[in-house]
């Protein structure tokens, strides 16, 4: 079963911040990378939006360029960043996991 | 082909800065996602919603204050200007109201929305004396209230706007900007205009023929005046009328952008902006009030010993509406954004 709404939930910027933690990636190679881990496609807009934002608050920054291709790697701070909101991510899973387990249980 | 020029309008919608920045990488990932079947118009779709977010939100915008002050500029002529757009078409759809009942024309002492509470006399279609018309429905009621608030908060919408328009013309005389001349001729459209407006009236008073004779066939012929010119006059005030008000709109727009404001004229306009926005939203309430008032007083007045209100073109009211609503929301867009840049440049001011 499969909810277009929970779909939608995706936030980019994590989806973008793990995609670079397995290393810098291009604008192209981030969007394939992101469709393989989770399914969702982004367009370029969405995506450079994203990264204008990451890479003001310092949380992904460019390498020099190869052609019109430029690689992006996420920074220390973005990498503690994605940690402790990935930490707070498995906490509610597994809250979530226990709950319905509990209430396959109870036959629901 | 299509898809290139597609992408490169929808790139040219972005801010310069940004296309400085990111345009090269952004036209490369688009080649490669056409290259293996992506839609070239969810593309493009893609490429406008980020470029709102790139007008709309701060995020990536380089710590530059003539990128700042500009943006801020632009975000103001937003929210105020949006107003200036439709609220006059407002008004204009509602007009004045007029009274009937069963019996016939019901007639107040009172015009407009201050028949509100005002007494009602019944002239009956068929002779007879005038009588007491019944009372005007709840729903009645809301609406002359609702017309009421309407006129009312576009009075005041108008004063804070005159006021913004002041400190405008004021703030491009202080400037040092180059464009100071153009931007302040530009920003005195609306003047011009009016100018223009009340001397072709004046025109007009003058040469209209006053005193006329009857021939022998029964025609009134003019003695003084110039009938012609009267005419000509006629059709050039119609026309100055209709276009110089989208014309006013688009020269404060340019003079906006062009104009190099001091931060404490930047930090005034954002104050109007937000008030302007704030006025117009509660117009669309109003507004909206009357509309559905209009509507329940139709079910409560059908049985009848009602005295019902109708206003000319009030069947325009759900596209007004829904007009309306755009133009709201594009003025809370705009103040939204004028107090967020204003936000981020305010500190490199001290």
């Amino acid at each position: 079963m499969t909810s277009k709404r929970l779909g939608r939930t995706q936030d980019p910027t994590i989806l973008v911040l793990v995609s670079l933690s397995g290393g810098p990636k291009h604008g192209y190679a981030v969007i394939k990378d992101i469709e393989a881990m989770s399914g969702v496609s982004f367009g370029p807009g969405t995506l450079y939006g994203v990264l204008a934002r990451l890479e003001e608050e310092g949380l992904v920054e460019p390498l020099p360029a190869d052609g019109p291709r430029r690689p992006y790697r996420i920074t220390g701070t973005g990498a503690a960043v994605l940690r402790a909101r990935l930490e707070i991510t498995v906490k509610v899973a597994e809250v979530a996991f226990k709950r319905l387990g509990e209430l396959g249980a109870l036959g629901a | 082909m299509r898809g290139t020029l597609v992408t490169e309008l929808a790139l040219r919608s972005y801010p310069t800065w940004w296309k400085d920045r990111y345009a090269d990488e952004v036209r490369s990932v688009t080649a490669d996602l056409r290259a293996e079947g992506r839609s070239g118009t969810r593309l493009a779709l893609d490429l406008l919603r980020g470029s709102i977010r790139a007008r709309t939100r701060t995020g990536g915008m380089p710590p530059v204050y003539r990128l700042w002050a500009t943006r801020t500029r632009l975000s103001i002529a937003m929210a105020t200007l949006s107003w200036l757009v439709v609220a006059p078409l407002v008004l204009m759809t509602m007009g004045s109201p007029s009274l009937h009942a069963t019996g016939g024309r019901v007639v107040s002492f009172a015009d407009g929305p201050f028949l509100i509470g005002s007494q009602l006399q019944l002239f009956p279609a068929h002779v007879g004396l005038p009588r007491p018309a019944p009372p005007v429905t709840p729903a009645g009621t809301i609406v002359l209230w609702a017309g009421l608030a309407v006129v009312a908060l576009f009075l005041v919408t108008l004063v804070v706007l005159a006021v913004g328009w002041s400190r405008l013309t004021t703030g491009i005389q202080r400037s040092s900007s180059p464009h100071r001349r153009s931007a302040f001729l530009l920003a005195w459209s609306p003047g011009f205009a009016l100018l223009t407006d009340v001397g072709l009236v004046a025109a007009l008073t003058v040469l209209h023929p006053s005193r006329y004779h009857s021939t022998t066939g029964g025609a009134m012929v003019p003695v003084n005046g110039d009938p012609a010119a009267v005419h000509v006059l006629a059709v050039v005030l119609a026309i100055t009328a209709i276009a110089g008000w989208p014309a006013s709109i688009a020269g404060v727009a340019v003079a906006v952008k062009r104009a190099d404001l001091a931060p404490v004229d930047l930090r005034f306009g954002r104050t109007v902006s937000v008030v302007v926005s704030a006025l117009l939203v509660a117009l669309l309430v109003a507004y909206a009030t009357w509309g559905v008032g209009l509507v329940a007083q139709a079910r409560q007045a059908a049985g009848g010993g009602f005295t019902t209100i109708t206003y000319p073109n009030q069947a325009l009211w759900p596209l007004m509406l829904l007009t309306l609503a755009g133009a709201a929301l594009l003025a809370a867009t705009g103040a939204k954004v004028a107090v967020r840049t204003w936000r981020m440049i305010s500190p490199e001011l001290g």
